[in-house]
């Protein structure tokens, strides 16, 4: 399978071991990930807030770019996802193409309109195949029980996006249980992560972030996993803000969706990037065997 | 016709007497319904036939009156509204527990003081614009295409449900609710009110930028009324009355100008963008933990390949914004 990889602002910078966990996994999983450094970011929901014209041009020229390349997208961040979905949507409507095709056309750019953008969740679920997965496990994750977060945008306008469902999605749990994991169902699982207000007042980000921490543990999670780096962010990064913030003592190992996948694939924690994250995954890493057959 | 095929279901119904219970219990109470059977119809059999205790609100039946809000398997909705064959083609059984963010009065019956305090605060009725007086004796005509602007928001049945499922009302009381918030929009964009500005300025440093864009108001809507969308529209038309002012809007703009440079986002310089140097120093000791972690926040990105193209968009379509 080949695919256009949008990696996203954060997977390039901050959240790097998002980047290296989808390169291993795509790597064994024969997956040819075609970049372009023309891609620029989605914007965030931030730049749709100051000014949603704009936003939906800067990302009708980023499906612009992979439908030239004759590919489809593939996003491995919620909110990447989201806003390039919802550009996607918006462009439908008469009324916007009229004001971005003309500045489209000043640029040398035309949007036809060819192109999906899939999250790698779906492309794993869906186009990959969860048996096809399921066989190339070298180290079950047996006993370690996993609440997936699924992050707000890869579900949610539900009718605008086109999602499996806005408050019941079970292709993230599909996903888990084919790796050997369990996965864990609990309220917060399709809640916020408080991201968005992390820069307009932490302490309310800090709770929301606590509160679905808090959810995962009480449901027996002994990790968290995103499909959003953004989200990790919130669960990870900010954790002891979180804790700080509830006054209570939080330890949760926050995977991203394909550190989940690679560990589960043989790759070796250094190779998955996670000595990165602010939360020690050690515990979750216990719970789980060594690989099968050494890499 | 031939009657339709019932299936056995458990309703786990939430009761609780707060002058009477010291905490609060799941009832269960088996009933043999016809898959299509709402919600509501279910609770008022296990009122009328098993347990006359119940306490629930209701009007219609109708989906038009907004009474019976209330969470079904974690999703706040109408009884009325919501069938109990897929509940329990789903879960296996039917869990209804009263509405989210708002204390419970008994069983499924909360108290909505706070959500209709949040609304009145927004002065929800149009304001005459002095120099524009409305005519006394005969109707103020709009036209389609006026109504046609705000042709969403008047749908909304106030039965607060985007209220109970919003993650920002659950976490801080200064964010007044998906519901007020769209109403706002609705007298925002008439163009019979003379308060348009007024209330632009007043919402802007009170609590409009604590929106998540969850869009959970959205989904939870019975009528479409769509808020997240409508909060969205006031961001946008809050900067442009009276540019940044808070922390929100100093990072939606700040982030805007952010990847004009490179076209992708420069972390370090949003820090900057959005707080002032006070502020800034005191992200500082979480700032070094994740720097120690994730050294690359303080590298600025090497700018896209097309940056000239980026350029242009913002030339075109947010320049002309601004004059």
């Amino acid at each position: 399978m080949r695919i256009a990889y949008y990696p996203g602002c954060v997977a390039q910078e901050s959240g790097r071991e998002l980047d290296m966990a989808t390169r291993w996994v795509a790597t064994a999983l024969g997956i040819e990930l075609v970049e372009s450094p023309r891609f620029s970011c989605c914007g965030s929901g931030f730049v749709d807030e100051a000014n949603m014209i704009l936003n939906v041009a800067l990302n009708a020229r980023n499906l612009a770019i992979a439908e030239a390349q004759g590919l489809d997208i593939l996003t491995v961040c919620s909110t990447c996802q989201g806003m390039l979905g919802l550009a996607r949507h918006k462009l439908n409507d008469p009324a916007i193409r009229a004001r971005v095709d003309p500045a489209l056309a000043q640029i040398g750019v035309t949007y036809k309109g060819t192109v999906k953008v899939r999250h790698l969740l779906s492309v794993l679920t869906e186009e990959y195949g969860l048996a096809t997965i399921a066989k190339r496990v070298r180290r079950p994750l047996t006993g370690l029980k996993v609440g997936a977060f699924y992050g707000c945008h890869l579900l949610r306008p539900q009718a605008e996006l086109g999602t499996e469902s806005a408050e019941e999605p079970h292709a993230f749990e599909d996903l888990i249980t084919a790796l050997g994991a369990t996965p864990v169902m609990y309220r917060g699982r399709v809640m916020c992560c408080g991201f968005p207000v992390l820069f307009v007042k932490e302490p309310t980000a800090n709770r929301i972030a606590a509160h679905q921490i808090e959810d995962a543990a009480a449901h027996g999670a002994d990790a968290m996993a995103t499909p959003c780096p953004l989200c990790h962010i919130s669960l990870d990064s900010f954790q002891n803000r979180a804790a700080a913030e509830v006054g209570r003592p939080l330890h949760m190992p926050v995977f991203h969706l394909p550190q989940l996948v690679g560990l589960a694939l043989g790759a070796s924690p250094e190779q998955l990037g996670l000595p990165r994250h602010l939360v020690s995954v050690d515990s979750a890493l216990d719970k789980i065997g060594p690989v099968a057959v050494p890499t | 016709m031939a009657a339709a095929t019932t299936i056995s279901v458990p309703f786990d119904v939430y009761r609780f007497d707060p002058t009477k219970d010291r905490a609060p219990r799941y009832v269960r109470y088996n009933l043999d319904v016809a898959p299509h059977t709402p919600v509501l119809t279910a609770l008022l059999r296990i009122r009328a036939e098993v347990d006359p205790g119940l306490t629930l609100r209701y009007s219609c039946r109708s989906a038009i009156c907004g009474s019976c809000a209330m969470v079904v398997n974690s999703k706040s909705r109408l009884a009325c509204q919501t069938q109990v064959g897929p509940e329990f083609e789903r879960h296996g059984r039917v869990v209804v527990d009263p509405m989210r963010n708002m204390p419970v009065l008994r069983d499924l019956v909360v108290e909505m003081g706070s959500f209709w305090g949040n609304y009145r605060k927004l002065e929800p009725h149009l304001i005459e614009d002095p120099d524009r007086p409305m005519p006394k004796d005969t109707p103020t005509v709009m036209t389609p295409q006026q109504v046609d602007a705000f042709y969403e928001t008047p749908r909304c049945i106030a039965c607060a449900a985007c209220y109970s499922a919003c993650p920002a009302v659950e976490a801080d009381p200064e964010f007044p609710g998906p519901m007020s918030l769209a109403k706002l929009y609705r007298f925002v964009v008439d163009p019979r009110d003379g308060g348009t500005k007024e209330r632009l300025l007043k919402i802007q440093p009170n609590g409009l930028w604590l929106c998540l864009r969850c869009h959970l108001c959205t989904e939870a809507c019975p009528k479409d009324v769509r808020p997240s969308e409508r909060i969205r529209d006031l961001k946008e038309m809050a900067i442009a009355v009276q540019g940044a002012t808070e922390h929100g809007s100093k990072h939606a703009i700040g982030f805007k100008d952010n990847i004009r440079a490179k076209g992708l986002l420069n972390e370090a310089r949003l820090i900057r963008q959005t707080y002032n140097p006070l502020e800034a120093v005191s992200l500082l000791p979480q700032a070094a933990r994740m720097v120690r972690k994730k050294p690359e926040i303080l590298k600025a990105p090497k700018a896209i390949d097309g940056i000239e193209e980026v350029e242009k968009l913002y030339q075109l379509l947010d320049e002309e914004k601004k004059s």
